[in-house]
């Protein structure tokens, strides 16, 4: 990812803005962009999703493969979440190997849901020691408007939901959905002219400082939580996102729940 | 090609394992303006084939060693994503899709006026999220919309389709099954107000009179294909 030149008038646009309780695509502080969420959408995965928030596009798979057990662990199947954000996505996204940027953003995606326990890995072995699910979930951006991170994780658990397990391609029995018990959801924050607001566009985290995400399960309890890029905030900062992040992952929980 | 001579994939009456006529091709849906954040871009499906397709540029081409005082550079690469198959696709470097990156440059180098815009460059990303056959030929022709929506001059569209050969039948548009057991494979890259040629590649084992048939049903496929690309044009610019 190339990181285009922060135009510093963006940024004291930003500034001048927050200080009015404004934002540049006129939203408020804690209000997140129109979200569409599809299942099902694409025929070769065994699980997929498609989540638009705003100008925000991604789409998640799930495929299935069998592997044996890590020797350590010789009772449970695996997952594995990756994200690849392809130059197709904008126009400062470069082709080759996934980028430190990428690799962030798969791997806080897979920590939420992995720590949740939505998967339960040791129903996914088959024979122990010898043959298990590996549930591999892949996700794709293809129009970044800014917060992929809560677009990916969006997209995973929904797509995740509505997996099924292709036994009999595998000559292993009879198809069945894939069991998900819980529903961790990712809200992010990003400090954009000195104050933290939800789901920052492309332009707030162009001219923006760090952000903040945090994944909730369903009775709150905080199962991943992450800071990146430069910056500086305070114990009450947290609190306060805390404390929203906890009625915004109910609203999208109910959302997830409702397809 | 598999050539699996016994396996029968056309009926008495003629008809294929999908109930087309040999000289049929798939549903094909085409939309523009599907990606907000570029500059043109579309999505279409075929079958159940689905290509997304970026167009960024004309921009600044860098480093500056790749620039051309004369004319544009066009970068284009060809994907498929790790769930647009039945197995899974580790995402990363392979042969393939180098290849087919390469020919689908080649194919739109020329017909783009690249020397329109020196020193600068295209990309045309082409990203196939669901595969099923033929994903070089919607990936080629989803491009050329794209570009066209993208607003970049172009002496033509360019229509890629495949024809080919099972069970000793010339068939237009192979699907799935027919191309796993299929005993040829013709796809061409077509301009379709010219009927010329930018893109042929070929494998398997035709006949004279075979390959004559074969390369007919592209011809007419493409003049079908072009109808819709252009009905999609309109009706993203009408938006």
């Amino acid at each position: 990812m190339t990181i285009p030149i922060v135009p510093k008038l963006l940024r004291a646009h930003l500034s001048e803005l927050s200080g009015k309780n404004a934002r540049i695509d006129g939203r408020t502080q804690w209000e997140g962009r129109k979200l569409e969420v599809e299942h099902s959408v694409l025929p070769r995965a065994e699980g997929s999703a498609r989540v638009r928030m705003g100008d925000t596009i991604v789409l998640a798979g799930v495929k299935f493969q069998l592997m044996q057990p890590y020797p350590d662990r010789p009772n449970q199947g695996g997952l594995m979440c990756s994200a690849d954000v392809r130059p197709i996505a904008g126009r400062h996204w470069e082709a080759g190997p996934p980028s430190p940027e990428a690799i962030e953003l798969g791997r806080v995606v897979d920590r939420g849901i992995r720590e949740s326990g939505c998967i339960d890995v040791d129903s996914l072995c088959l024979i122990p020691g010898e043959k298990a699910w590996q549930v591999i979930l892949d996700l794709f951006a293809v129009s970044d408007d800014g917060n992929l991170f809560d677009a990916f994780a969006l997209a995973g658990i929904v797509a995740l939901r509505n997996a099924t397990l292709p036994a009999e391609r595998f000559e292993v029995g009879k198809d069945y959905p894939l069991p998900v018990s819980k529903t961790p959801i990712m809200c992010s924050y990003h400090k954009v002219g000195g104050r933290f607001v939800y789901d920052a566009c492309a332009r707030e985290e162009l001219g923006g400082d760090e952000r903040i995400h945090i994944t909730l399960g369903d009775d709150d309890n905080v199962h991943s939580l992450q800071k990146g890029l430069k910056g500086i905030f305070s114990t009450e900062e947290f609190t306060e996102i805390m404390t929203n992040a906890q009625g915004r992952t109910k609203e999208l929980r109910k959302i997830v729940d409702s397809l | 090609m598999g050539g699996y001579g016994d396996m029968q994939m056309i009926d008495e009456n003629g008809l294929r394992v999908d109930g087309r006529s040999p000289g049929d091709i798939r549903e094909i849906t085409i939309e523009t303006g599907v990606i907000p954040v570029a500059d043109g871009s579309c999505r279409m499906t075929w079958g159940t084939n689905e290509a997304i397709v970026a167009v960024y540029g004309p921009m600044e081409a860098h480093p500056r060693k790749i620039q051309r005082q004369d004319r544009a550079v066009l970068d284009v690469a060809y994907n498929m994503a790790p769930f647009s198959t039945t197995d899974r696709i580790r995402p990363g470097f392979n042969r393939r899709s180098r290849e087919i990156s390469k020919v689908t440059k080649d194919a739109l180098e020329s017909v783009v006026l690249l020397e329109l815009y020196p020193r600068s460059k295209i990309r045309v990303t082409i990203e196939i999220v669901s595969a099923e056959a033929g994903t070089r030929c919607v990936g080629l022709t989803a491009a050329s919309v794209a570009l066209a929506d993208a607003g970049i001059p172009m002496t033509d569209l360019v229509v890629s389709v495949a024809s080919g050969k099972i069970n000793d039948v010339v068939v237009c548009d192979l699907n799935k099954e027919e191309d796993n057991y299929g005993e040829a494979d013709l796809p061409m890259g077509i301009l379709p107000n010219s009927g010329e040629l930018v893109f042929l590649q070929m494998d398997g084992n035709l006949s004279q009179e075979e390959f004559k048939e074969a390369w007919q049903y592209n011809m007419d496929a493409a003049q079908v294909v072009h109808e819709m690309m252009v009905e999609a044009l309109k009706r993203g610019d009408s938006q």
